[in-house]
């Protein structure tokens, strides 16, 4: 657990970067501090492990003050990620994850031992363990650099911005890694982002801050969505807030309903027949696994007998109990027959629902009563 | 030419050859002893950076000869001390090394020297481990230049009778003999592309991840 009391950060001329934080990280859990550039997150972040000393209040670290411990026996006792990775560029990939490891001592034999089943932890094949950093790409590196941070087994994880330098797509993997990842090790994780939705997405708590190194709003992140504390916070969060906050309800209790389905090789008679005065049909493999929708109001339906696969439409993201209710509506929205499709564990259609059928079930929710920290 | 000369007078050339290396490179190994703190200092405070750039440029401009003629008087050596020739092209090696030093000092990337901070390196082990050997590869440039240029300055040193291989020039001049001109001349050459050899040599040792980049 992390404690700031009264914490506050003020330059030499008089710029105040924190002001009066008061803030508390519970364990094994990851908070995010999001914000605008100079709202103190990053600063806050870095007083943590004394990179940058505080002027006023105190900083606790399971109970103890971090200012009663020398600082780079604190440091050696805090993983930290850097935007950029933060690689050392003269060291190999192998040499580098076992920085800490050597700076505390350990033998090298140990030291590498245990970076070896941190680059496997981090998905990195042991063939990298003698490039230089400049030899991987961006996402690789930042790999590294958190399997660099977890080499000697801290309980708590720093990491300013560690995902904000590579593109969408591998940023988009490797934050989904990131999850998997805590949810087997349970870190307590303090994350610095400008990117409200990685916040969201990564966040278990969510603090926002605002110009001037003011704690805006400590909340989770479905109530930061649902019941931002200001102005501030509502427009950071954005427009769309009420679609995003669908992220953080289940399809779990959504009724659904049987659609006409057909099979490969079934005839295209007998699917027109089945839907009567409709256009789309639901064509499933022999598990009854949705393969894709067949419009049978296409004019060249009569020269075709059977239902080929190269005639289906995509399915897109099916859904289960435990998707999120973005899931179901982006599925039917972006479904070409307007309905999202639900499937069981095992991939076998369970029923369809159109986008008005998932708006009427959202708007019968209460879905304000989020509980409160 | 007289190979005969050559023949004849083999020893000393070996000396004066011998003389010449160590008046150009003890220079050069000093002179980066200097550069390599001044050239912290100037990364650390930042204030410090321009004025010690003007400074080693000012020095640098001294011209050599004026410099070997003036140094006894001010340290109290003899006029005819090598020392004089050592501290002098010290100064020049020093002035010359700075600008290199602290130019591979401050293109440490500012993510790298915060993750050293942050991951537990102490700050003398920071700068030895870190930061300094990221620096290498402009030092080298630096050491390159410094050398060569030390190993023809040498020469200059003949002028005032301390000149190594620059012996054989005012010998040559002196008696209009050519050939001690061109062993001088060549020499000179052959020592300085040695030592640009090696110290590349040296250089590709330990910096083998200056190269990674480029061939993957």
């Amino acid at each position: 657990m992390i404690k700031f009391e009264n914490v506050t950060k003020r330059y030499p001329g008089g710029t105040v970067a924190v002001d009066e934080l008061n803030l508390t990280v519970p364990p094994g859990k990851i908070t995010v501090f999001v914000g605008p550039s100079g709202c103190g997150k990053t600063t806050s972040l870095r007083l943590i492990n004394r990179s940058i000393e505080l002027t006023s209040g105190r900083i606790l670290v399971d109970g103890r003050d971090v200012t009663s411990v020398p600082a780079v026996a604190l440091r050696r006792g805090i993983g930290y990620v850097i935007q950029h990775g933060g690689l050392f560029p003269h060291q190999t990939v192998i040499d580098n994850v076992a920085t800490v490891p050597y700076l505390l001592g350990w033998d090298k034999k140990k030291a590498r031992a245990r970076a070896h089943e941190l680059l496997e932890r981090v998905g990195l094949p042991a063939s990298f363990a003698k490039r230089y950093p400049a030899q991987l790409s961006g996402g690789q590196q930042q790999r590294v650099g958190v399997a660099r941070a977890l080499a000697a087994d801290p309980p708590i994880m720093l990491m300013d911005e560690p995902f904000s330098a590579v593109d969408p797509i591998v940023r988009a993997s490797l934050q989904e890694e990131f999850l998997r990842l805590q949810q087997e090790l349970g870190k307590t994780i303090v994350l610095v982002t400008h990117d409200i939705d990685e916040a969201i997405k990564l966040g278990d708590n969510v603090a926002v801050f605002a110009e001037g190194g003011k704690l805006a709003q400590l909340d989770s992140p479905a109530r930061i969505l649902a019941n931002p504390a200001d102005e501030f916070v509502e427009d950071l969060v954005g427009r769309d807030r009420g679609y995003r906050g669908l992220s953080f309800v289940t399809a779990h209790d959504l009724p659904v309903h049987p659609v006409p389905t057909t099979a490969l090789g079934a005839s295209t008679a007998d699917a027109r027949a089945a839907v009567r005065d409709q256009r789309w049909v639901l064509a499933l493999d022999a598990d009854r696994r949705p393969l894709g929708w067949l419009d049978v109001s296409q004019s060249d339906m009569d020269t075709v007998d059977t239902v080929e696969s190269a005639a289906l439409l995509s399915v897109g993201a099916t859904f289960t109990g435990d998707s999120s209710m973005r899931r179901v509506l982006d599925g039917a929205l972006a479904s070409p027959a307007g309905y999202s499709v639900g499937v069981d564990a095992d991939g076998a259609f369970t029923g369809a629902v159109s986008t008005a059928e998932v708006a009427q079930h959202l708007a019968s929710q209460d879905r304000v009563s989020v509980e409160p920290l | 030419m007289r190979w005969d000369w050559i023949q004849n007078n083999l020893e000393n050339i070996g000396e004066l050859l011998a003389f010449h290396l160590y008046l150009a490179v003890v220079p050069v190994v000093l002179g980066l002893a200097l550069a390599l703190p001044i050239g912290f200092l100037a990364v650390r405070w930042p204030r410090l950076y321009p004025p010690m750039l003007a400074t080693s440029g000012v020095l640098f401009s001294i011209p050599s000869l004026a410099l070997f003629i003036i140094l006894p008087g001010i340290i109290g050596t003899q006029i005819l001390d090598p020392i004089n020739i050592v501290i002098a092209l010290t100064i020049y090696a020093g002035a010359l090394l700075v600008r290199p030093v602290a130019d591979g000092l401050r293109s440490v990337p500012d993510h790298v020297r915060q993750s050293a901070t942050a991951i537990g390196y102490e700050r003398w082990r920071q700068v030895l481990k870190v930061e300094l050997p990221i620096a290498l590869p402009f030092v080298f440039a630096g050491l390159r230049f410094v050398t060569v240029a030390n190993i023809s300055m040498v020469s200059v040193g003949a002028l005032i009778g301390i000149g190594g291989l620059g012996e054989l020039f005012t010998d040559g001049f002196q008696r209009n003999f050519v050939t001690p001109i061109v062993v001088g001349m060549v020499l000179s050459v052959a020592l300085a592309l040695i030592a640009d050899s090696v110290i590349v040599l040296i250089q590709r040792v330990l910096t083998p991840w200056a190269r990674a980049g480029r061939s993957s």
